[in-house]
């Protein structure tokens, strides 16, 4: 069951296809979890919709319908089949599985500390690190801040910070500067996208030392 | 004569309409006859009420020429053709399918002409509803009928604001410089037109 959702100026970002493709993809992954917001979309396409039929034409010639009609026999482009994204509350979105190439277990990892570990995912978005942090169960992320935003979608497990508890298809929202120490639950390990536009900083001087290594990876 | 009652008839009157999501409209229609069976004539007829609206679309507030527009045009009106038989008249109107493969279109084009290099196209962020219940396919059915008629009735600055954000594309921050307003203003100007066309949003 999903509880935390994406604000309504995510989902229309989303919808008009402004958003970067790093953080479209993180909607979509929450959008796969999430009938609500598929519904929203939907909804907000209708707008876009309304608002074409709306326009004043403009004048195409006829040569333009010409090629389209000389073409109609060439073979469709393979496209990525998105129909057969289930709703489920285990499987990987579709997206995901595309970057990653398979099986969580297949990335390589980074550790960063004892209990979480990241591995960087590219989506071609210069300006948003797109990566997945793994929680050993009941780890702590230690306290830290951004520079930037963050969005995190959880995929497996589930956290608690300060304002609630996450589970499988929840998406949070960070703004710039919320400080925040999220904790794993006990019984399972814990699996998070993030997309970032600034990288994270460790918060307590315990940990401030790791902060030159973590560049933000962006692309 | 009693005039104040008129019992509803059914099959002729054109104002009952039927207890399904499906919709009869003559754009719907046609990309039936295209997906079914690779009509060309249906294909013409939908090409030439789409085509000059897609141009429209292309050439609001973007920097496409009017050769990229043409282009535009010519690939929209392609994967209609390829996507056609994908198209559920119960799930979404003609004009909303139309909309959002002119949306990806443009998106991917943009991208190609600035060289930006992504192993996502667009459309792969698009995804299928479920097989729904009868209800719920008429509820979204109401839904996207009332988002239409209500779309006349928007405040001129809100109308403005939506133009903006889905014709053009642009962002809520583009958006705020291009008019010369405060984001917060776009964006609470967005949020109120959403409302007022009674979109459902989860708290977030
Ligand atoms: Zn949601």
């Amino acid at each position: 069951m999903v509880n935390h959702h994406p604000t309504a100026d995510f989902l229309t970002d989303y919808a008009t296809g402004a958003m970067p493709p790093a953080q479209a993809a993180c909607i979509s992954g929450h959008v796969n979890y999430c009938e609500q917001c598929r519904r929203s979309i939907e909804q907000l396409q209708d707008i876009g919709g309304a608002l074409l039929e709306r326009l004043p034409p403009a004048a195409v010639s006829e040569s333009v319908l010409d090629n389209v009609l000389a073409r109609l026999d060439e073979p469709a482009p393979l496209s990525f089949d998105t129909s057969k994204r289930g709703l489920t509350d285990t499987a990987i979105p579709g997206l995901l599985q595309r970057l990653i190439n398979g099986d969580f277990s297949e990335l390589v990892w980074r550790k960063i500390t004892g209990s979480l570990s990241v591995s960087y995912l590219k989506t071609g978005d210069e300006h948003h690190e797109f990566a997945l942090y793994r929680i050993a169960a009941g780890g702590q992320i230690p306290e830290h801040d951004h520079e930037g935003s963050e969005m995190t979608l959880v995929l497996q497990g589930g956290f608690s910070d300060e304002s609630g508890h996450y589970g499988p298809g929840d998406f949070v929202y960070r703004k710039p500067s919320e400080t925040h120490a999220p904790t794993a639950i006990q019984s399972e390990e814990c699996i998070c996208l993030a997309v970032m536009d600034a990288p994270l900083r460790f918060t307590r001087w315990q940990h401030r030392w790791l902060n030159p290594f973590l560049q933000l990876r962006a692309g | 004569m009693n005039e104040g009652i008129s019992l509803p008839v059914s099959g002729n009157n054109k104002s009952w309409t039927a207890p399904t999501g499906r919709r009869t409209d003559e754009w719907s229609e046609a990309l039936v006859l295209i997906g079914k069976s690779q009509d060309r004539a249906a294909f013409t007829r939908f090409f030439r009420h789409f085509a000059p609206l897609i141009k429209a679309f292309a050439l609001s507030g973007s920097n496409l020429s009017a050769n990229h527009a043409d282009e535009l045009v010519q690939e929209v009106m392609l994967k209609v053709w390829q996507k056609a038989g994908g198209f559920n008249p119960e799930k979404a109107a003609a004009s909303t399918w139309v909309y959002t493969i002119a949306r990806n279109c443009r998106t991917d084009m943009f991208r190609r002409l600035q060289k930006f290099d992504t192993p996502l196209a667009a459309e792969d962020f698009n995804f299928e509803l479920e097989e729904e219940e009868p209800f719920a396919v008429l509820h979204t059915r109401r839904g996207s009928d009332r988002i239409r008629e209500l779309m006349g009735e928007l405040p001129p600055d809100q109308a403005q604001i939506l133009a903006k954000v889905y014709m053009e594309g642009k962002s809520h921050s583009e958006a705020a410089n291009e008019l010369d307003l405060p984001l917060g203003t776009v964006k609470s100007r967005v949020r109120l037109a959403i409302q007022k066309l009674q979109v459902h949003m989860e708290k977030a």
